[in-house]
């Protein structure tokens, strides 16, 4: 229709592909949701959650109005005014009894925009709360990647196409990256081998012309595996690694104890399976080696990631179209940091995310009585649930800001309602692809909506902070964020996406490894230094391996891998997603199954000394034997709570979360 | 053979559920009514094959069962293929949703008439492609013959779209749908034959 309005803008979720969006709005309905075909990353597509926003914009649970937990327990409607005056009435109490400490600011990931730093503007002269740092998701791995290679980037995603070899580690792109699957795709229809490494067999490994199903947790001796045997052929390219490596004999040393037949001990992996996947992928090229989250999930992530990112470097596929180690780009991340009020001189106190609930529990001087999560959901997402419900629950005040009551929300004192992506123009970076992207304004909030800029301004004058940081016109704040001598970048931005980074479509060609040797490093003195583990990387069992102590109460490894129709416990709440997501249920081998009385269709109890879960099972020899999965995220009351089970350890790199560390035993229910 | 109808490559489509959104959003699916579906064939995995998903609409079969039960004439096969029906002449009374092999017709409670897939007319009439196929993330779904993309793009040749394996034919319906088997390592030998064939 003639009245629609066509808008650029780019969705702003915790998820690889950060798609460039173009919505076709009438009044305040979202009438058509397309791919920005300027963005060549994700080419003109969306993937189906990208559509589900027509339907999650509008949705009829979405919060319109603040809501106060009443004196029977129920959240009921509240005024802005009241609300906010109560929080900060509550605030200022804790704050004058308990210091600025007693209170837990904590911000997730659930949406991504620049703006989100604006909170510092009411933090900061609050006197610096307690958070959390490291994360839950994919920290080791960033830290394994720059202490090997110094930063990280990688290669434009295009280029995947021109690869000959594709070889995907703990990654499902089918489901979690589907543009990169669409590049992948291509190139094997141009004759690429497509090669897998998953203990599952999903979308992603049912395409391919490879799949090993190693044991959870032993991808490390894996990578030494392959390693020994590319060196073994002669297959590593020693000119190269002369060039542009360091380390490489301490390195050589390390890999001949990872003798095939020892590897496929530890993992479970075929001998053979391994050598002529090590041959296959070391003979061709280029070949592209793309890491996912999932094989750094748990205690020794950082060296595991370590000795996977080593192979495209000694097989010389660094630099080169087609080629290269793919984890995550951070190219976009080059916005400078908003003008804020001064950081209170004590540093904050701050703990480990992962361990959010034991933490809670235990700290004192002071103690936690009060916490604000935004664009966070920490009973469903964090570790070992009971103690996360219970240490909320105990809270003097718990402020949620979301568009959704989500589990976190259902235990609030206030629920206030958060903004769609469509109400907030903000600059969005993106892990996957170069490109920063402008998120567009379409609308205005609905109901009493407000943005979450807008709740910290209202805070800060009721503190009688200084509230200039929010500027009036919110593109002058956004401006301010533009890296220097890029000025006109936001009017660029209105038209296209752009790489701020200058890498270059091909990183590393030039060689210039941002390491402390300036080479690629097999041995990092710089990992010792600073995380206490062998410069060389090593296959470390698992504390709670399948070879652990502990595996003969609990044999089974559990995983909770994500799906196509969810971010996390987004998008799950949405009729459009659940009419065509799975239902969640616990996948197990058939043997498994077998051998615990178990027939398909039955209701199992899944449980070990942390917690248990009750929900149906689903049969599959697609799965390995002594693993069982289930899609993680809770999106509603009737999805069942893995977190229950999983254990709060930390990476022994960058405080990641440990979740694929989990063993547990399964029974008929 | 007609202008419309669906090409799925199984060795392309991973079961992300994109078009059945796409559809939905475009066409405004009213409550309880599914104008396409993907229907996992294989989803345990057994026998350590892979599971192959099949996003199905309407065929606009050459000879619609569902035009020939209508009583009331509210089908039209289109000269372009497309099989549309006029709600305005619909009564409800559901004939065409039992003489459809396929589900295809989707009745709407609350209106009390059928709803189909009419292939995005209003976009096809305006030179886009239907929203299931312009929204295919990775290009599985195509409208063939004639307007059909991937490696049959620039050819014409009906004998070997013919070839194509597609459902048999129930009814004598000669339903419009064709499925390119999938790729890899059990990418079939018809598919190779037939990229041979077509070689310029």
């Amino acid at each position: 229709m003639s009245s629609d309005k066509v808008f650029r803008t780019v969705c702003p979720r915790n998820c690889y592909c950060t798609c460039g969006m173009v919505v076709r709005v009438r009044g305040r309905e979202i009438v058509q949701i397309e791919g920005d075909p300027l963005n060549s990353a994700t080419e003109g597509k969306v993937c189906l959650k990208g559509i589900s926003y027509a339907q999650r914009v509008a949705a009829e649970d979405r919060l319109k109005v603040p809501m106060l937990r009443n004196a029977r327990g129920d959240l009921v409607p509240a005024s802005w005014e009241n609300a906010l005056d109560d929080i900060a009435e509550r605030l200022e109490r804790l704050h004058s009894e308990s210091g600025p400490q007693s209170v837990l600011y904590y911000e997730g990931s659930g949406s991504h925009g620049a703006l989100s730093a604006l909170a510092d503007a009411f933090w900061n002269p609050f006197g610096g709360p307690t958070r959390a740092h490291g994360d839950l998701c994919w920290p080791a791995g960033l830290e394994a990647t720059r202490l090997t290679y110094g930063a990280n980037a990688h290669n434009h995603p295009r280029l995947t196409r021109d690869s000959r070899f594709i070889l995907t580690w703990g990654h499902n792109p089918a489901e979690t990256n589907i543009h990169q699957m669409r590049f992948i795709l291509e190139a094997q229809e141009k004759g690429a081998t497509f090669a897998v490494i998953d203990p599952r067999s999903t979308d992603t490994t049912d395409a391919a012309d490879y799949h090993l199903q190693p044991r959870p947790g032993t991808d490390a001796a894996l990578a030494l595996g392959m390693a020994n045997v590319i060196v073994e052929a002669g297959l590593h390219d020693e000119a190269f690694l002369a060039r542009s490596a360091t380390g490489i004999e301490a390195f050589l040393l390390r890999i001949r104890a990872y003798t095939p037949e020892r590897v496929s001990q530890i993992t479970g992996v075929g001998a053979g399976e391994i050598r002529e996947l090590a041959l296959a992928y070391a003979r061709t090229r280029p070949a592209l080696l793309i890491a996912g989250f999932g094989l750094q999930r748990n205690h020794h992530a950082g060296q595991t990631m370590r000795a996977v990112a080593l192979l495209p470097a000694l097989t010389g596929n660094i630099g080169i179209p087609g080629g290269g180690w793919q984890y995550a780009n951070l190219a976009s991340h080059q916005l400078r940091a908003p003008s804020l009020p001064p950081a209170p001189p004590v540093p904050s106190r701050s703990f480990p995310t992962a361990r959010l609930g034991r933490e809670l529990l235990s700290l004192t001087n002071p103690k936690i009585r009060a916490a604000w999560f935004e664009k966070a959901n920490p009973v469903s997402q964090h570790p070992q649930t009971g103690p996360v419900v219970q240490a909320l629950a105990e809270l003097d005040l718990l402020v949620v800001v979301d568009q959704f009551i989500t589990d976190t929300a259902r235990l609030a004192h206030y629920v206030l309602p958060a903004k769609s992506m469509f109400e907030e123009e903000d600059l969005v970076t993106a892990y996957w692809h170069p490109y920063l992207q402008l998120r567009t304004r379409l609308f205005d909030p609905p109901g009493e909506v407000k943005t979450e800029t807008e709740i910290w301004r209202r805070m800060c004058e009721r503190f009688g902070f200084d509230t200039r940081y929010f500027a009036s016109d919110p593109r002058e704040i956004l401006r301010a964020l533009l890296p220097d001598g890029k000025a006109n970048l936001l009017e660029q931005l209105k038209n296209a996406p752009v790489d701020p980074s200058g890498n270059g479509d091909v990183v590393w060609s030039d060689a210039r490894f941002p390491t402390p040797s300036g080479k690629i490093e097999f041995a990092s003195e710089e990992a010792l230094r600073l995380w206490g583990v062998d410069p060389v990387p090593d296959y470390v069992p698992l504390e709670e391996g399948h070879a652990s102590g502990r595996a003969q109460r609990f044999p089974l490894q559990l995983l909770t891998c994500k799906t196509r129709g969810c971010i996390h416990s987004q998008f799950g709440n949405l009729r459009w997603i659940k009419d065509v997501e799975r239902p969640r249920r616990l996948d197990i081998h058939p043997e498994d199954a077998l051998a615990r009385g178990l027939a398909g269709g039955d209701r199992a109890r899944v449980w070990n000394d942390r917690g248990e879960v009750r929900l149906g099972i689903h049969l599959t020899p697609g799965i390995r034997r002594g693993v069982v999965h289930v899609i993680e995220g809770r999106c509603g009351p009737g999805d069942p709570e893995m977190n229950r089970l999983t254990d709060d350890g930390i990476t022994d790199m960058n405080y990641g979360a440990t979740f694929y560390e989990c063993l547990v035993e399964v029974e008929k229910a | 053979m007609s202008g419309a109808g669906f090409l799925l490559d199984l060795g392309k489509c991973v079961g992300c559920g994109a078009c059945v959104l796409a559809c939905r959003l475009e066409n405004h699916w009213p409550e309880g009514v599914s104008w396409r579906r993907v229907l996992p064939l294989n989803l345990d995995r057994f026998a350590g094959g892979p599971t192959y998903h099949f996003s199905l609409a309407c065929h606009h079969c050459d000879h619609p069962a569902c035009l020939t039960a209508c009583p009331t004439g509210a089908y039209e096969k289109r000269t372009d293929g497309v099989v549309l029906l006029r709600a305005e002449l619909c009564l409800g009374c559901r004939y065409c949703e039992m003489a459809c092999p396929f589900g295809a017709p989707s009745y709407d409670a609350a209106a009390g008439v059928m709803t189909k897939c009419d292939l995005c007319a209003h976009r096809v009439d305006a030179g886009l492609r239907p929203a299931c196929v312009a929204a295919c993330p990775t290009e599985a779904l195509s409208v063939g013959p004639g307007r059909r993309t991937g490696p049959f793009s620039s050819h014409a040749n009906e004998e070997l779209y013919a070839r194509i394996p597609g459902f048999s034919a129930p009814a004598g319906c000669e339903p419009n749908v064709r499925f390119l088997p999938p790729r890899g390592r059990i990418r079939s030998r018809l598919v190779r034959d037939l990229e041979e064939e077509l070689k310029p």
